[in-house]
């Protein structure tokens, strides 16, 4: 069994809002292993984002602690990065350098640099758009280069508040096609938030339901791990295991409708 | 040919202009004493080149200019990023500012002659009040425009704060920064002249107000065309560019 690499202990959160304190999310125990994906489902509103932005360090809890490698979590870190629903790669870097930023940053030789930008080219398919300003790409684009440059990188955990949510449906099943391959070649562990039933189940090891705000955890479920490559949507539909968990998740989901 | 065509049209009411003035001097016999005409003001401009006297006075209101931008810039865009980047003192700076732009730099005129004489510490401290406040306005509103998730990515990628103000704010304000400098460079140059009129120490505000104590009428309208021309060539060959090059390079205009 792996190590533990994200563990949310007793976490409560509360807003302040003008008419008072507003309970985001109720009592909340995850704990998230190393290398695996985990993918949270949930209605709107249930606090899944407030839970994330949490582990990502944007903000601190009202109650109880979150450890990353045991130990607690005070603000962002580059071991923990994060894809972002939209707007969250600079529109005044080339995709290239957008991709290059975290290494940049974290003082990495060109060199290395460009072999690391050149690989996750390769990997998301931005190949012939190394060189482009994210205004002149479509929105399914723009996330790749975002998911690009999380995983250049390289951080421990990668976590991703409905990175899908904004592209079209069609562009959406190629980069979840995509996702489950960059996860599968690069066993990073992975926090995965969405609204999507199917996606849930599609991407992650394990899927964790949510009930409705303040949001808890109300279930869990293994999904088996797909093989090397990654699934791909033709055979999720067609495997009855696949549709007998995702009918399950649905359910569950379900019950949570507001 | 089109692009000639439209070159015209700029000049077109320039044309108009010059006719009108003309044809009211000659058709009216307006006295030499309230109107001249245009070669009048033309032989007074070629006077005023070849004794060097339009050059002195127009570096003069040039360097004015010049510097009381470069200090505004220097002071104002960090004083912008740091009422930007904070919540608080944004929303009570906001009403500040508004009311001191409602103060026009002409009217701290006569509190900076008391304070600093008919020097040029008076011109220059009016021109950078009047050119200061724009260039802190747009850069806070620039900086507060920065989508938050920008900042929050870059924070997980690892940066540090100076970081993100090089990597995130600065880029991304730039575009407003140099909007609020020009917007600035048009107000301050108002002021200047305004201002040199008063203090009498130089400047093509000195040249026109000087020219009027001797009804010199043809040099007080070279001294305005002078001022206009002067501003549009700065604006337009200088400030504008750097204005478009910043929108269009980074999509902001089309985001």
């Amino acid at each position: 069994m792996s190590a533990d690499k994200i563990v949310v202990s007793g976490f409560r959160h509360f807003f302040q809002s003008d008419s008072g304190r507003v309970q985001a999310t109720g009592e909340i125990d995850v704990t998230i292993r190393e290398g695996e994906v985990v993918t949270l489902v949930g209605p709107s509103g249930c606090g899944k984002t407030t839970l994330l932005k949490a582990i990502a360090g944007f903000i601190t809890p009202s109650e109880g602690q979150i450890l990353c490698d045991g130990k607690p979590v005070r603000g962002p870190g580059r071991e923990r990065g994060v894809v972002f629903q939209e707007l969250a790669i600079l529109p005044w870097r080339t995709v290239r350098k957008n991709i290059a930023h975290g290494l940049e940053i974290a003082h990495v030789p060109k060199a290395e640099r460009d072999r690391t930008v050149e690989r996750l080219i390769g990997l998301m398919s931005l190949n012939g758009f190394e060189d482009r300003y994210p205004h002149e790409l479509s929105g399914g684009m723009r996330q790749r280069v975002a998911v690009a440059r999380t995983w250049a990188a390289d951080p421990d955990v990668i976590l991703m508040d409905e990175p899908f949510a904004a592209v079209d449906a069609m562009t959406r099943l190629t980069l979840q096609e995509e996702l489950g391959r960059l996860c599968a070649t690069t066993h990073k562990t992975v926090f995965f938030i969405t609204h999507s039933v199917e996606e849930a189940v599609f991407l992650g090891d394990r899927v964790l339901v949510m009930t409705k705000r303040p949001g808890t955890i109300k279930a869990m479920l293994d999904v088996p791990r797909p093989g090397k490559g990654g699934r791909d949507w033709d055979s999720f539909t067609g495997d009855p295991e696949m549709r007998a968990i995702s009918e399950q998740v649905m359910h569950l989901v379900h019950a949570e409708r507001v | 040919m089109t692009r000639h065509l439209r070159d015209l049209r700029v000049l077109l009411p320039f044309a108009v202009l010059i006719a009108i003035w003309w044809g009211l001097k000659d058709g009216f016999g307006i006295a030499d004493k309230l109107l001249v005409a245009p070669p009048q003001v033309w032989s007074a401009f070629g006077t005023l080149i070849t004794h060097g006297i339009l050059a002195e006075y127009a570096a003069t209101s040039l360097s004015m200019i010049g510097i009381a931008t470069l200090i505004s810039f220097v002071i104002g865009v960090p004083l912008g990023f740091a009422v930007g980047t904070n919540r608080y003192a944004a929303r009570s700076l906001e009403g500040f500012l508004r009311y001191l732009q409602g103060i026009s730099g002409i009217a701290w005129l006569p509190l900076a002659i008391l304070w600093f004489g008919f020097t040029h510490t008076t011109t220059l401290v009016i021109v950078i009040y009047t050119l200061i406040v724009p260039i802190i306005f747009n850069t806070m509103t620039g900086v507060r425009a920065i989508p938050e998730n920008y900042v929050l990515a870059l924070g997980s990628l690892g940066a540090s704060r100076l970081r993100i103000v090089t990597d995130v704010y600065f880029p991304g304000a730039l575009p407003s920064i140099v909007v609020g400098t020009r917007l600035g460079m048009g107000y301050g140059w108002r002021a200047l002249i305004a201002s040199e009129m008063l203090v009498r120490q130089g400047g093509l505000g000195d040249l026109i107000f000087g020219a009027r104590t001797f009804n010199q009428i043809d040099r007080i309208m070279v001294g305005m065309v002078v001022i206009g021309t002067l501003y549009i060539v700065v604006d337009r060959l200088l400030v504008q560019p750097a204005e478009t090059m910043t929108l269009a390079r980074w999509g902001v205009l089309r985001k």
